[in-house]
């Protein structure tokens, strides 16, 4: 499995609707030892209604300016989720969340 | 001495970004038909250029990374790789240019037709990039390139109104018989003259080719500071000359004779021959800047060794990306385009290209991350969102007067 | 990674993905083009190596651009797709550090071909020019 399986994949609730797109993977690094340090462990996907800016980071660093662009991607991602990788699961190639 | 020749890296990037080919036909040009009533586009121009390459300049020196580096980390691979192949398209298109640029200098020179120098000019172009130190790059066009100074003794020989002449460019007036709208385009013309991408490819990419570090953020800012202003200063008086001599004669500029006839008209065959030497040196400056950019970005998206500072062998495809462009670069010069056309579309493409790069060097000068305390201030925020607008109106605005003044008739 | 403290939290796409990878000397290697992703105990999700190469970056860009690249790259490789393992990291910060050296880890196929039949065979290619 690679992390882009995931990243940009759309996510359902468990009544069937569409809550938006995986942009982001939070892991972490409590997992075994491998080469002398914790493996990252995925923890929780951040699920947005647009990929885009996902990257830029605005949606969670306070105050980074400038302040246009801040507003602008704030406004893009005002329905951010983070969601509890447990409670994902996959049926019939569609992620879709689960009551657990 | 050490400062002085710190220095010339803003000087070669200047005498690159400001005066290169672009500058010099566009300024020309703009000259000879609106006067100094577009001077303004320039210094708006030169506002934003300072900015845009302290900006970059900062990044390079507190995070060690260069400005493509890091375009894909924060647009992300699908963003990153469209804005990578807009940038490579308008920075060799550039760099055909400035090669048309060199050849049609030493037919200034030698009255040898400008194709018969092309093969020349791009092998010693090639020798230059493969072989010679950076800094020794940048310190002998930089210096060379300072003989462009003779437009400003021109100037001042030709004994002009000074006052008319301030009033001109304060008080800005389209000429009659000339369109609003062509006005505008090459308003947006001179701006992406100004502002050129691969500039600031090549000021982050050589901050760190020199190795800048925290320590550097003083020399790097001298670089900005005294090497931008410059060389706005050098073109607007070629746009000056220009609208001494050749606009009251009715004389238009298509080929880069007529932007050094008026140095010949104020100092004779001395200030011409200082003026070519000039062009060759600055047009040569330009082109190892564009071509050193297309690798640059090309490497720097996918994470391949780049740079001069290590051997050839160890950054293989950096070095087939520069050589692959020059030699494509070449062959379209070669194919007889008239390069001061080429030289018209390049400037105008570069407006359009420059949100692509702006943009994210915005969001990364703010990024703590990379940054630590060096984020911009708040007055660097409010000018740099101003100019993101100014950037975007212009580039939206160019393809449009492109169409309808086809390309300012 | 002895320098990382237990606990710490990095989101994949911000800290991870598209970084500069690189090598104990402080040459670049190449970007973090994809991560691959393992089940461990627990049904849990492991970060387990740094995928690299044209396959990699094809499946991140998507859309049929991704298909198009991931394909020729796939017809064209005579070696599986290049990974470098977790175990090799040893600091993520504003780029990836590994703890070996760029010609020990065999993720530049391309660069090395290049390199031998193109850029050696022009004189001088043995010398920094700086």
């Amino acid at each position: 499995m690679k992390a882009s399986d995931f990243i940009g994949r759309e996510v359902r609730d468990h009544e069937g609707a569409s809550i938006g797109v995986i942009t982001d993977l939070r892991c972490v690094q409590d997992g075994p030892l491998r080469g002398g340090a914790a493996l990252l462990r995925v923890d929780a996907a951040l699920i947005s209604t647009r990929h885009t800016g996902a990257t830029l980071g605005y949606d969670r660093r306070p105050r980074q300016g400038p302040w246009m662009i801040r507003a602008a991607v704030r406004w893009l991602h005002r329905e951010l989720r983070v969601v509890p990788w447990s409670t994902i699961a996959e049926h019939d190639g569609v992620l879709q969340i689960t009551t657990h | 001495m050490k400062n002085l020749f710190a220095i010339t890296l803003g000087i070669l990037t200047a005498i690159g970004g400001f005066v290169d080919i672009g500058d010099l036909v566009t300024n020309g040009l703009v000259g000879a038909r609106f006067g100094l009533s577009l001077v303004w586009a320039t210094l708006v121009g030169l506002i934003g250029i300072c900015l845009y390459a302290e900006m970059s300049g900062r990044v390079a020196a507190v995070s060690g990374r260069a400005t493509f580096d890091l375009v894909r980390e924060r647009l992300g691979p699908r963003a990153g790789l469209a804005n990578l192949v807009a940038s490579f398209l308008v920075t060799g298109l550039t760099f055909t240019a400035e090669i048309g640029g060199i050849a049609l200098s030493l037919e200034l020179a030698s009255s040898v037709n400008y194709l018969l120098w092309v093969p020349l000019a791009a092998l010693l172009l090639w020798f230059t990039l493969w072989r010679v130190k950076f800094t020794a790059l940048e310190n002998g066009s930089g210096l060379l390139g300072l003989a462009l100074v003779v437009f400003g003794v021109a100037l001042w020989q030709l004994h002009p109104d000074f006052g008319s002449l301030a009033h001109q460019v304060v008080h800005p007036h389209k000429p009659a018989g000339e369109g609003t709208l062509t006005y505008f385009y090459y308003a947006i013309a001179l701006f992406g003259a100004a502002m050129t991408p691969y500039e600031v490819f090549f000021f982050s990419s050589g901050g760190v080719e020199e190795h800048w570090s925290r320590k550097d953020l003083f020399t790097a800012r001298l670089n900005v500071f005294v090497g931008f202003p410059l060389g706005a200063a050098l073109s607007i008086c070629i746009a000056a000359v220009a609208a001494l001599v050749l606009k009251p004669a009715s004389i238009s500029v298509d080929n880069l004779g007529q932007v050094a006839l008026p140095v010949a008209v104020a100092l004779g065959k001395l200030g011409l021959a200082v003026a070519i030497l000039g062009f060759v040196a600055a047009t040569f400056g330009a082109a190892l800047e564009t071509g050193l950019s297309c690798g640059y970005s090309v490497a720097q998206y996918f994470g391949w060794q780049w740079g001069k500072f290590v051997r050839p062998r160890e950054a293989a495809r950096f070095h087939l990306v520069v050589l692959l462009s020059l030699i494509l670069a070449t062959g379209v010069v070669l194919t007889t385009i008239d390069p001061v056309t080429v030289t018209e579309y390049s400037v105008v493409f570069s407006a359009i290209a420059l949100p692509l790069t702006y943009f994210p060097i915005l969001v990364i000068s703010n990024d703590r991350d990379y940054m630590g305390d060096h984020v911009n201030g708040r007055l660097t925020n409010a000018l740099s969102s101003v100019f993101l607008v100014i950037i975007v109106v212009a580039a939206v605005a160019a393809i449009p007067l492109m169409l309808l003044t086809k390309a300012g008739q | 990674m002895s320098d990382q403290p237990a606990g710490r939290v990095l989101d994949l796409n911000l800290h991870l993905l598209d970084r500069q990878v690189v090598d104990t000397e402080g040459l670049l290697v190449c970007k973090v083009d994809d991560l691959e992703l393992e089940p461990g105990e627990n049904g849990a999700l492991y970060v387990t190596a740094i995928l690299v190469g044209p396959r990699a970056l094809g499946s991140r860009i998507g859309g049929r651009l991704g298909r198009w690249i991931m394909s020729i790259a796939s017809r064209q490789a005579t070696t599986p797709p290049p990974r470098i393992d977790m175990s090799r990291v040893r600091a993520i910060a504003s780029a990836v550090t590994l703890d070996a050296h760029r010609a020990d880890l065999g993720v530049a196929p391309l660069d090395d071909w290049v390199d031998r039949h193109i850029i050696s065979r022009i004189p001088g290619s043995r010398h920094e020019s700086e």
